[in-house]
């Protein structure tokens, strides 16, 4: 996305609108997360606190997420600026 | 009363909203694009056993594809949208 038709008010503007953006979608990957974590780990309810098992699938399914977030990233940001490239 | 010693063509500074509108229009769509790959990729590409913490080498692969997949159909899709408009015009 290339802001530099805009001008240093408008830019201004849409960084600050960025910035909102992103903490708007961070607070979105932290729940989304939370809510996929929990209904692929959370299956056993014959106690009330998180087992062992599940919390360590806990953890690689948030690490996993997160790292597969990151990749499908680096890719988009790639992929992105080839379709740029080619439409000028 | 440009304090601006630069480019003549940014010193007036107005904000023109529908710009603002433009770009913030043009960020909505790609972040929902974004979290659209996000979502069907790990749906596609990663099992729920969770054997381990890092991704494996399949499924790394199998990210790389699924993204640039999803931009190809994106593409044709658009391009198939843009024919099907066209062929509607002429009425």
């Amino acid at each position: 996305m290339d802001f530099s038709r805009y001008n240093q008010a408008e830019q201004a503007q849409i960084n600050a609108m960025i910035e909102h953006k992103q903490m708007k979608d961070f607070l979105r990957l932290y729940s989304n997360l939370v809510q996929r974590c929990f209904d692929d780990c959370a299956n056993d309810f014959t106690t009330k606190s998180i087992t062992g098992k599940e919390e360590t699938c806990i953890n690689k399914c948030a690490d996993k997420f997160l790292k597969h977030s990151e990749r499908v990233g680096a890719r988009f940001a790639e992929l992105s600026q080839q379709v740029i490239i080619i439409k000028l | 009363m440009s304090f601006f010693g630069g480019n003549a063509m940014q010193s007036q500074q107005a904000v023109n909203p529908q710009n603002i509108a433009m770009a913030e229009q043009e960020l909505e769509m790609v972040t929902d694009l974004f979290n659209r790959i996000v979502d069907s990729c790990y749906t596609k590409c990663i099992s729920k056993e969770y054997q381990q913490n890092d991704l494996t080498q399949g499924e790394s692969v199998c990210i790389d594809r699924c993204v640039s997949k999803f931009f190809d159909v994106n593409t044709k899709v658009g391009e198939k949208m843009q024919q099907m408009g066209q062929q509607n015009m002429p009425k």
